[in-house]
């Protein structure tokens, strides 16, 4: 193959020729892998917005809730209620020790908070310190509630995010000071900024958090809980715990150890599979999609050189007459083709990234209240391997016009006549 | 004897075999400018192509220079056509989207020589053609004899061993005829190019030193015209 200056301004000279005609075919691979990094780009900031909801949330996480028996058992009838107690917290410790933490919750909705003047509503939970495990919070100011809170029942609360907006408007470190929360002061000890969307019994943003202990007493729930939470150790699957802690519960609290229903278990390592497989889909879905715009465009490539060849068979008959090698053609074709995929791909990509940095600009100006900035832009090697895929597409898109072009024999240019 | 065919046989299989040459024996010197004439169908393009290394033969033996040209493969006959032959045709073959000079240049360009020597020399057998101001002009801006003349240029610019021109006064008028006749008269007496002119034109052929005639297939006569009186218009003239 002899290539020179020459040779590269033959090929722009040619595409150039065919002004509308090489445009409107490079279009076909522009958009193809425009769609393919602008899709991928836009999956993963998509994928980084919704995982940040997860922020803060363990994602071996269980949590039961008890509901109405819906089989009878043990001289009991069916539609039974039942309540979890402070003592299953200590029975589902000593008999599964693969279990890390294990935390009852007890909540109230729709209490009122008052600072002053200003008012706002808020859930109220009733935690120990180590509920800390299961919803991570993004202390602010102060600290979260300890352990010595609990042990003396003291009556302080960590407050969440629009709580502490509503109740302290003008800002500064509210610890220390004192909010009315239902019939109660208490005192503010911290102000956790967690904001992820994956929450138990209302998002940590308007809840009032205060030791267990005061919970129950404050609204008379006795040995009662609403919820159990638990982690289990590192490798730990939480899922396959589900039966003991089921059996656990029903020869306790006598349901049916098969009764689904009598006892809700929900895993967030299901939750989060559910979610990583909508992502696989997805990104299936934006290979699928990219790809095949790519290949469509790469075949219109293919056409376009199969009706050039053709256009201009007398020509490189005269070329293969006046001393072209078959090689030398093929050469010519291929990177005609080439050129025509590389510089129409080049343009998608600097569009495709152009875009995307817009787009992080607008996303990242509107969530506020996300934790994070998306990152939609695609990595430079990403860019790397498009343009390299796009150079490999090129020569397939070339190469049976080229094979067509070498079966030109130099006769042919004379015959044309 | 530079140019040398022995028994050269050549059959067309489509359909019906067609045996075009039935066994062509002819010698070129070096420096001789010899005309094939013959009626269509003769089988003089046939032997053309031949001679010009763009078609194969079946049996016999072909030799240039004392090489013998049989089964080549592609590259080697391109290299071939390349180096010893320069082909001039009756529709000019320039290509379109390339100025007169670019044209010219091609031959060396497949050559691998340098580009600025090889536009150098484009220009100095333009020059040599009298084109030197028409260099930068598409072939589209230039008349018949003029095409033909860039044809020529780059024709000659590999120095070749055979100019083969076919039917190269078929596209021109009677006055560009002679014109174009005359210069490659001229290239022969001054430059010894060895000319090989197909035709069925024998005001074409009379310019020529040697006439040779081809018909059905064989060699006829092999007529002696260096005083260009075959000419049934009389000597001297290319008149159609």
């Amino acid at each position: 193959m002899r290539f020179d200056i020459d040779s590269y301004r033959e090929i722009a000279d040619s595409l150039v020729r065919n002004r509308s005609r090489s445009l409107l075919t490079g279009f076909g691979v522009f958009w193809g892998i425009f769609m393919l990094l602008f899709l991928m780009g836009g999956g993963q900031g998509l994928k980084q917005i919704i995982s940040a909801n997860f922020t803060g949330f363990a994602t071996n996480t269980s949590v039961m809730i008890a509901d109405r028996t819906t089989k009878p058992w043990g001289g009991y009838k069916q539609g039974r209620r039942w309540n979890m107690t402070y003592t299953d917290v200590a029975r589902l410790k000593i008999m599964m020790p693969e279990l890390e933490t294990v935390t009852p919750l007890v909540s109230n909705w729709g209490q009122e908070a008052v600072n002053g003047t200003n008012t706002v509503s808020a859930n109220v939970k009733g935690v120990y310190a180590d509920y800390s495990n299961i919803e991570e919070p993004i202390i602010k100011y102060g600290r979260y509630l300890n352990e010595s809170d609990i042990l003396h029942e003291r009556k302080v609360c960590v407050i969440g995010k629009r709580i502490y907006t509503s109740l302290f408007p003008d800002g500064g470190d509210p610890c220390g000071s004192l909010i009315k929360v239902g019939p109660v002061y208490y005192r503010v000890v911290g102000v956790d900024y967690n904001s992820g969307n994956m929450t138990i019994n209302g998002s940590a943003d308007e809840s009032v958090v205060i030791p267990l202990p005061i919970a129950q007493k404050v609204y008379q729930r006795g040995n009662n809980i609403d919820l159990l939470c638990m982690t289990g150790h590192n490798g730990v699957k939480m899922s396959s715990l589900e039966g003991r802690m089921r059996s656990i519960m029903a020869r306790e609290h006598n349901f049916d150890p098969q009764d689904k229903d009598a006892l809700f278990v929900i895993n967030t390592e299901q939750l989060f599979a559910i979610i990583d497989n909508l992502f696989t889909g997805l990104s299936f879905l934006i290979w699928l999609v990219g790809l095949g715009t790519i290949l469509a465009g790469i075949i219109g490539v293919s056409n376009i050189m199969m009706v050039t060849v053709k256009e201009r068979t007398t020509e490189i008959g005269i070329r293969r007459a006046i001393g072209a090698t078959p090689r030398d053609i093929l050469s010519q074709i291929i990177m005609e083709s080439i050129s025509l995929t590389l510089v129409a791909g080049s343009f998608g990509i600097v569009f495709a990234v152009l875009l995307l940095s817009l787009m992080e600009k607008i996303v990242g100006s509107m969530l506020t209240d996300v934790p994070v900035t998306p990152n939609f832009q695609i990595g430079f090697w990403t860019a790397v391997v498009a343009a390299a895929l796009l150079t490999l597409l090129g020569v397939v898109a070339g190469l049976a016009p080229a094979s067509r072009a070498m079966a030109i024999k130099p006769v042919d240019a004379m015959r044309d006549e | 004897m530079l140019i040398e065919l022995k028994d050269v046989n050549k059959t067309y299989n489509n359909g019906q075999p067609l045996h075009v040459l039935k066994g062509i024996n002819l010698s070129i010197d070096s420096g001789e400018f010899v005309s094939i004439m013959g009626a269509s169908g003769s089988g003089k393009s046939t032997l053309l192509n031949i001679l010009g290394i763009l078609d194969n033969y079946d049996t016999g033996e072909y030799y240039i220079d004392g090489r013998l040209i049989k089964g080549l493969s592609e590259r080697q006959a391109a290299d071939y056509r390349n180096r010893m032959i320069g082909f001039i045709f009756q529709s000019f073959n320039l290509i379109g989207f390339k100025t007169a000079v670019e044209n010219v240049e091609l031959p060396l360009f497949y050559q691998g020589v340098s580009r600025s020597k090889r536009h150098a020399l484009a220009m100095q057998y333009l020059d040599k053609l009298g084109l030197a101001d028409w260099a930068g002009h598409y072939p589209n801006e230039m008349s018949g004899g003029q095409k033909q003349r860039v044809a020529i240029a780059r024709a000659l610019i590999t120095q070749p061993k055979i100019l083969l021109a076919d039917e190269p006064t078929g596209a021109l008028d009677s006055k560009t005829s002679e014109e174009v006749m005359q210069l490659l008269g001229q290239l022969n007496r001054e430059d010894k190019v060895t000319i090989i002119v197909v035709t069925h034109e024998s005001g074409v052929a009379n310019c020529t030193n040697k006439i040779v005639h081809i018909k059905d297939g064989i060699i006829g006569q092999i007529e002696d015209n260096r005083e260009h009186s075959a000419s049934a218009f009389g000597i001297n003239t290319t008149m159609k």
